[in-house]
């Protein structure tokens, strides 16, 4: 929808380098990643289990931080801050949907979102407006009081959704966003991430090595071994 | 809930034995006080270190006078104090006397008065009436209406000797005092020792609060006729009972200690526990937005909440027992006796409370500020959890 002049670079990783110790031995989830995602971007990391996709997720998310290189996410280099800065950047930059919901359990569907967007100081009258509002939009009107033990699957992640847009990100990484659901909630649930991209213009990063979502991406970014392979744009 | 009760039977504890304390202690105070030096006591210079009847106060009736105008004392005696040799009929025995004004005193302000089992003050016409001890009575082989001489040195260091007729005969259950002391009338014994109607070897100030002696201390000596002479607290007075409860006083706040540990550890335990179950809410919370510094405020909260509850359940709980044991309390005579003595005083065999405001607010301030610190280190647990970690829990 967007063209390529308007386009801005939400994320920049350069030579980005992510290695874990587990116990005495080092492991490279990510070796030397350099990629950018685009604004209004629909893209998809894709690639077998253990191939370093949620390791780029988390770092990109601001939950990790690479060993070394270079990432930036809406202009600011995440490699430089501390935690209370990351948790701003978060906060205020990222939207997260995460594959098993991670909803605060004792929270209605309104309260899970609304919390977000209390954190970030938002008027309670705003609160529940924007809430409302995105709730409408994910299809959860009527259900705002419903505890996450109280909906199904598909329910709980189009809360989760609601939760990651409410604060108008800069980016939403979606980490399995459909494996936990069956394949027709899974298609709604991407008709709705689609929808959002395309009429609100809210940039989707995933990561899943499911069949439903690759097809559905419009640019395709193949993981191995913690390398970034093919690159493929579709419309 | 557990905790919040736990909370609330350490505040109990607590209370039972600060309020045991500030009973018993200012119940052996006052007694002790009573017993002959005052809560504070006026004297001259250096007669606490060596007592003789040489060093005497002058001018006492003056300085009396101006020590009961002050605010917070209750009563003034002035007294001779003094060893002495007293000889019956039948036996000779040491022991000591204490010389006082029964105009200023009464059954309230001297405990040998209060403990008169036989006969009464001073009743002999001739102003030379005798009030004794039990033991001593019994040692000397006398009864009411019998005649001891007593012995002792005057201001001059010359041996004097006078006689008395035993009026009273006391029994406080202290043996050291039934078995050694005796009461004599002020009047006659300044004429025996040669001192002049105003002179006296010191002056016992009885307060309304043990706990004010000092501040009585500093306003006596504050006083233009108390120049040259010594005043001091009970404690330097009395230095066995000041001793006695500074001892019982540091194992009761060691007691105290272990269960203030006790409920630290407790309110410690169930608060990193809470933090763990939560481990992945945190994480979610973290990863959404929510600072680290935040978290560690919202399980401050949760913690202060803890407090606030545990302390509410420690007062419900706690408020029947310290009725109880503030108004009736628990009799121990029969494992103690009824004249048991410690520290050189009589104490109630009756286990009683009394607590005091600062203790009260010692006490609640002091398990409040607990439940507070106890919640530091799983706040900052909470804190400090990376939230890919504990995403990784799901």
């Amino acid at each position: 929808m967007n063209e390529s002049s308007d386009l801005k670079q939400i994320v920049r990783m350069q030579n980005v380098v992510k290695t874990y110790r587990q116990g005495k031995v080092e492991v490279q989830a990510v070796n030397d990643v350099s990629l950018e995602i685009e604004s209004g971007d629909f893209a998809v990391l894709c690639g077998p289990s253990g191939s370093g996709k949620t390791s780029i997720l988390n770092m990109i998310g601001g939950l990790d931080v690479p060993t070394s290189g270079k990432l930036w996410v809406d202009d600011i280099d995440l490699s430089s801050l501390n935690n209370t800065e990351l948790s701003e950047v978060r906060k205020n930059r990222i939207g997260f949907v995460f594959q098993a919901y991670n909803l605060i359990p004792v929270m209605t569907a309104f309260e899970n979102a609304e919390f977000v967007l209390s954190l970030q100081g938002a008027s309670k009258a705003e609160c529940r407006e924007r809430v409302m509002k995105i709730l409408k939009a994910v299809g959860l009107e009527g259900l705002e009081h419903r505890r996450p033990d109280e909906m199904s699957g598909g329910q709980q992640q189009r809360v989760a959704i609601a939760r990651a847009i409410v604060t108008n990100p800069a980016i939403v990484l979606a980490d399995e966003p459909t494996a936990n659901v069956d394949s027709h909630t899974a298609e709604a649930l991407l008709d709705l991430m689609q929808q959002l991209n395309q009429e609100q213009g809210i940039t989707f990063l995933f990561s899943s090595h499911d069949q439903h979502v690759i097809d559905r991406g419009r640019r395709i970014i193949q993981v191995q071994d913690g390398k970034v392979g093919a690159d493929e744009k579709h419309n | 809930m557990i905790t919040a009760f736990s909370i609330g039977f350490g505040i109990m504890l607590s209370v039972t034995f600060t309020g045991s304390g500030d009973y018993t202690y200012t119940n052996m105070i006052d007694m002790g006080a009573s017993m002959g030096m005052g809560h504070v006591t006026v004297e001259p210079l250096g007669y606490h270190l060596k007592p003789t009847l040489d060093k005497r106060l002058t001018g006492t009736a003056k300085l009396q006078q101006q020590i009961l105008a002050l605010p917070g004392v209750s009563a003034t005696s002035v007294r001779i104090t003094g060893q002495a040799m007293y000889a019956s009929a039948r036996k000779s025995v040491g022991g000591a006397f204490i010389a006082i004004d029964p105009a200023f005193e009464t059954p309230g302000n001297n405990l040998l008065l209060r403990s008169l089992v036989e006969g009464s003050l001073f009743s002999d016409k001739s102003g030379r009436g005798m009030v004794i001890g039990s033991k001593l009575a019994k040692k000397l082989h006398v009864k009411i209406g019998k005649k001891i001489v007593y012995t002792t040195t005057d201001a001059q260091g010359e041996i004097v000797s006078d006689i008395a007729r035993v009026t009273g005969i006391f029994t406080t259950g202290i043996d050291m005092v039934d078995g050694m002391l005796a009461l004599l009338p002020i009047g006659s014994v300044q004429q025996t020792l040669s001192y002049a109607p105003d002179q006296a070897t010191l002056i016992a100030v009885l307060i309304k609060d043990q706990r004010h002696a000092e501040l009585i201390r500093d306003e006596i000596a504050a006083l233009p006729e108390a120049k040259d002479v010594a005043v001091l607290t009970w404690k330097k007075s009395q230095p066995d009972l000041a001793g006695v409860i500074a001892f019982d006083k540091a194992g009761n706040y060691i007691s105290q200690f272990l269960v203030g540990l006790l409920i630290a550890v407790g309110i410690l335990n169930t608060m990193l526990m809470s933090v763990l179950e939560r481990k992945r809410e945190f994480g979610v919370m973290m990863a959404v937005g929510m600072s680290p510094g935040t978290l560690f405020r919202l399980v401050m909260i949760e913690s202060f909440w803890l407090a606030v509850v545990g302390l509410l359940l420690g007062i419900i709980i706690t408020a029947p027992w310290y009725y109880f044991l503030y108004h009736t309390g628990i009799d121990l005579s029969g494992t103690v006796g009824s004249d048991f003595s410690y520290g050189g005083v009589l104490v109630d065999p009756v286990f009683k409370v009394r607590l005091f405001k600062e203790s009260i607010e010692a006490i609640l301030g002091g398990v409040f500020m607990l439940a507070l610190l106890a919640g530091l280190y799983p706040a900052w647990r909470a804190g400090r959890i990376p939230p890919v970690e504990s995403l990784k829990t799901i």
